[in-house]
């Protein structure tokens, strides 16, 4: 599951998904982020405004597929790497697979590379199609042409001659059952991360007892670390709401302190150490 | 749960000092306890502390207090039944003097200490460098180090004693706030609060900065004043430094938790003398310029995060124990100047002495709030 492995299961990867029609017509975008972190350069990338503006930094994407064209500008902005660009419209039994790559060097079109999935392993081989290195900033695409049915499984590539150090396997179906609380919401996802401290961990706490943001930091050390609960603080009041039945707006904060960026000694001793 | 209409002992304040008194009491016998605290535990002064303990003090005094607390931390988790941790590392306080008439001062200290048992020496820069080896030999003439002293998880060691206390039918009301303290003929009757009213012939004042509003409900002046003290803390990192690093004439004290973060604070007489627990721009200029001069090696680590909180300050800089001459039945647990969480375990056993009337563990009655008019202050000569 995806908080104890990193690898996104089929079922989170089947919500992702536009109709059938729409999949038959042209490229589209799968957007593989699945957890609320304080994080929107895809939401203001879209040219034609296809990802929905956010409430919020820590929503999660909402993309309407009937204004997306598969440009993959959202793709290249990523900080994550989560987006990819899938082609099943090509009608010749193979698809297309358009992911983001950072490493150097950057493979030649035309090239025959093994293909990887989510988990790291080797499922079969694909040709380099398109390579766009992004004129000014941005994350080089690389397209790959593989199996019609392998485009929800490549994620990754690797070149031939690398492939012999790979274990090659099938990536096995995890069951994702007993992650998932009857709210269908992940009991082990991780609500801080600087220090990590899984849902699960919080709402044992509320139930014990500790019903503000600050005891719950106190006990657990959630929102002690290098983010200063920005991301955490307002994931424990929804559970603190959610638990309680308190309106969330009665949820205070725990208190914001300086500095807003962590800062080195150095940068408030200004050289000047005498 | 509902508040009791009627408690043997109603005690004020949810820091470490009223649980741990609270602990003691019902540990001892003391049945139908009230707790009421008018946030959350530790939200005053025990949770915006730097939690170290030492049993280098200069007065005897506190020596004894300091040692009877480390000998209670040492079996905490288990005297108290935690299922957590209150985290006491015993990594030692390394004390240094900036100036020979403070290497004076720290010689008779030890041989103070080690006549009492308690286990410093008195060392060289060069010594002083095999214990802390980021530290500036340069920057100071002689040091200090009792392998004893330590370091504690403040919330965890007041959850433990208030979970401990619970257990033992102690009742804690966080979110109460005490609004009156109703006295007649010279004694306690009951206690006020948001949630109504205790009706007790015992309140023990243990409610840190707040003390004093308290005391002014029963019409008691407590010659106390908060001060704001700040500290701030760094990213986690690997381990560095073992002890508490520590100067009087420096300013500073400074620890890596066993977490990782490094915390460091100072004092500041110019800071305001109110219930602000604001961050100021002034403290961070300082504090780093003292940290940059005796441990230069950590000019590049990140600060996260700086905080406030009280010290609920004494003339003498010693706490106020004991009872109120003219309340029958009000006992006060403050002024501690900034050393209240570290005499916690010595403060709960003191008060139930005195509550119980039995013999007082470790001889305090010098503390009484009658001091300050009669002059009779207490000198004590290693405080930050």
């Amino acid at each position: 599951m995806l908080t104890t492995t990193g690898v996104a299961d089929n079922n989170l990867i089947q919500r992702c998904l536009p109709s059938p029609s729409r999949r038959a017509l042209r490229p589209y975008p799968v957007i593989e982020c699945f957890q609320k972190i304080p994080c929107n350069p895809c939401s203001t990338s879209c040219p034609f405004h296809a990802i929905l503006p956010m409430d919020s930094i820590h929503d999660i994407p909402v993309l309407d597929f009937e204004k997306c064209t598969g440009c993959g500008a959202c793709a290249r902005v990523c900080p994550g790497l989560a987006i990819f660009i899938i082609d099943e419209s090509r009608g010749d039994g193979t698809g297309s697979v358009t992911l983001p790559y950072e490493f150097c060097s950057l493979p030649q079109k035309g090239e025959i590379v093994s293909t990887m999935n989510r988990a790291g392993y080797v499922v079969g081989e694909g040709t380099v199609i398109r390579v766009s290195a992004g004129k000014t900033s941005g994350t080089p695409l690389v397209t790959l042409s593989v199996p019609i049915e392998q485009v929800h499984d490549v994620r990754f590539f690797c070149s031939k001659k690398d492939t012999d150090q790979l274990v090659s396997k099938d990536g096995a179906e995890i069951n994702t059952d007993k992650f998932i609380n009857s709210e269908g919401v992940d009991d082990e996802a991780m609500i801080c991360r600087c220090e990590g401290i899984t849902r699960r961990e919080i709402c044992e706490l509320i139930a014990e007892g500790y019903t503000t943001v600050d005891e719950i930091k106190r006990i657990s050390r959630a929102g002690m670390g290098p983010c200063q609960a920005r991301t955490c603080g307002p994931l424990i009041a929804d559970e603190i709401a959610r638990m309680t039945g308190q309106p969330r707006d009665s949820i205070l904060p725990s208190m914001h302190r300086p500095p807003v960026i962590a800062q080195p000694i150095s940068f408030f001793t200004g050289g000047d150490e005498k | 749960m509902n508040l009791p209409k009627t408690a043997s002992v109603v005690i004020v304040g949810g820091g470490i000092s009223g649980c741990a008194i609270a602990w003691n009491l019902a540990h001892r016998g003391v049945k139908d306890i009230v707790l009421v605290e008018k946030d959350t535990l530790s939200n005053g002064s025990t949770g915006r502390c730097g939690a170290g303990i030492r049993m280098q003090w200069g007065a005897e005094m506190n020596c004894h207090l300091a040692q009877y607390s480390v000998r209670f931390f040492e079996n905490a988790n288990e005297t108290l039944e935690y299922e957590r941790d209150i985290e006491f590392k015993q990594n030692g306080y390394l004390i240094v003097a900036a100036n020979v008439r403070e290497a004076a001062q720290f010689k008779k200290n030890v041989e103070l200490q080690n006549r009492l048992g308690i286990s410093s020496v008195y060392l060289s820069p060069q010594e002083a460098h095999k214990i802390v080896p980021i530290i500036d030999t340069s920057q100071f003439v002689a040091a200090t180090f009792c392998p004893e002293d330590g370091h504690l998880n403040p919330f965890h060691t007041t959850e433990a004693f208030a979970q401990s206390a619970e257990r033992l039918g102690v009742k804690i009301f966080k979110h109460t706030e005490v609004t009156g303290i109703d006295v007649s003929l010279g004694r306690i009757r009951a206690v006020e609060t948001s949630r109504g009213r205790i009706s007790t012939n015992t309140v023990v004042v243990a409610a840190g900065g707040w003390s004093k509003e308290i005391g002014a409900m029963a019409g008691v002046n407590i010659p106390i004043y908060v001060q704001r003290h700040q500290i701030l803390v760094t990213e986690p990192m690997e381990p560095v430094f073992g002890p508490m690093v520590m100067g009087f004439d420096f300013n500073i004290y400074i620890q890596q938790v066993p977490h990782g973060s490094i915390l460091m604070g100072r004092s500041d007489d110019t800071e305001p003398r109110d219930f602000r627990i604001s961050s100021g721009w002034r403290f961070v200029e300082e504090m780093t310029k003292t940290c940059s001069r005796l441990l230069p090696a950590l000019s590049q680590v990140n600060i996260i995060r700086q905080w406030s909180g009280h010290y609920c300050m004494t003339g003498d800089a010693q706490p106020i124990y004991g009872p109120v001459p003219e309340v029958e039945g009000m006992y006060l647990a403050c002024g501690f100047s900034g050393h209240g969480f570290m005499l916690a375990p010595a403060t709960g056993q003191l008060i139930t002495d005195m509550i119980l009337g039995e013999p007082l563990t470790i001889d305090v009655s010098n503390l009484d709030v009658g001091r300050f008019k009669r002059g009779e202050l207490v000198f004590e000569s290693s405080v930050v």
